[in-house]
């Protein structure tokens, strides 16, 4: 009996030990990211938008809500390829989901009315 | 007696196999992130002290991971880099040692993270990064939180679980080469390690533990590689 206790014991703390399961998921988004950093060409554009496609359309993580930043930052793409109605709609989606965001993503769509 | 004693030794063993000995509290390392609860960072562009050109887009692609995962608001990194740039803010450097309120009223952050690359070489099989991440209060301009160290990652070790052919579909699948995905992965994991004792934002769970745990070392010397996780 006693060893059952010093084996559950032992057994827990490693278990303690582990990485807990993480608030998102990313999809590729750091190395997509970091190409469209680096390149800004028309495919590193295409891969990242594809990247937030992803991470918005399946989460993973425990929150299973899209990670901040991510509908801005799609949204913004978005309207560097000319999709404005559509990255308009996306930066919204980031203050509706992210409430702290609205000081800065209202700062933006105020200078898109313009 | 001499069960307790096993036991105790037990205890000692699995407890020491975690980590190496840490003697300063989070609550106190970081007194600043406790009192003020921050909620939302700004990502700074990476200040480059290293002679590699490509470092700043390494780190910079990989910060938003971390500070998100560890519960804080990280404004639009893409989308402030364009208004940094616009303002004639990407020089991160200039801002280190100034007041940082502005930051606060134009992208409602309530903190702001540096991040310093102060070395970034490469030999054969191994890059040896020297990295300090800041992060400062815009309200106050205090730094709530201070870390730097030298990490010596080993390249060799690959972290596409399949091998070869895994290695082949994960460049495919993107158009970035084998050299850069590696690369990237050396940034992930300096700020994934670095980062790893952050307080936590409000986004995460209320951890009870959470004072109860130890700060870092500020200023430490590692060796990892691609299969550290964070």
């Amino acid at each position: 009996m006693k060893k059952i206790i010093y084996f559950s014991i032992s057994l827990f703390m490693l278990c303690s030990c582990t990485s807990q399961q993480k608030l998102y998921s990313w999809d590729k988004y750091q190395t997509t990211s970091y190409n469209y950093l680096k390149n800004s060409d028309e495919k590193s554009t295409q891969e990242l938008i594809k990247t937030y496609q992803g991470i918005i359309a399946k989460q993973t993580g425990t929150r299973s809500v899209v990670p901040p930043g991510i509908y801005a930052d799609y949204g913004f793409l978005l309207l560097q390829v000319n999709k404005t109605a559509e990255g308009k709609e996306m930066l919204l989606k980031e203050i509706a989901l992210y409430p702290e965001s609205k000081v800065f993503i209202d700062r933006i769509l105020k200078k898109l009315e313009k | 007696m001499k069960k307790t004693t096993i036991l105790f030794v037990l205890i000692t063993i699995v407890l020491s196999s975690c980590s190496t000995p840490k003697t300063v509290l989070k609550t106190v390392a970081y007194k600043g992130m406790y009192n003020e609860k921050p909620h939302s960072v700004l990502l700074m562009p990476p200040i480059n002290r290293s002679t590699a050109v490509d470092a700043k887009e390494y780190f910079h692609s990989t910060l938003i991971v971390p500070l998100a995962n560890a519960g804080f608001y990280v404004i639009p990194p893409f989308l402030s880099m364009e208004i940094l740039k616009k303002e004639s803010a990407y020089d991160a450097e200039l801002f280190l040692n100034s007041s940082l309120t502005k930051f606060g009223e134009i992208f409602g952050a309530d903190m702001v993270l540096f991040t310093i690359i102060n070395k970034w070489d490469k030999t054969y099989g191994n890059v040896s990064v020297g990295v300090e991440y800041i992060l400062k209060s815009t309200k106050t301009n205090e730094i709530l939180y201070d870390r730097k160290g030298i990490i010596n990652y080993n390249t060799s070790i690959s972290s596409s679980g399949g091998g070869l052919v895994g290695a082949l579909i994960n460049v495919a699948a993107t158009s970035i080469n084998t050299a850069a995905t590696k690369y990237v992965d050396v940034a992930r994991v300096c700020n994934g390690y670095t980062l790893s004792d952050l307080p936590i934002g409000k986004y995460a769970p209320i951890d009870p533990k959470e004072s109860e745990q130890f700060a870092g070392e500020n200023n430490f010397n590692v060796s990892l590689n691609s299969k550290y996780g964070y």
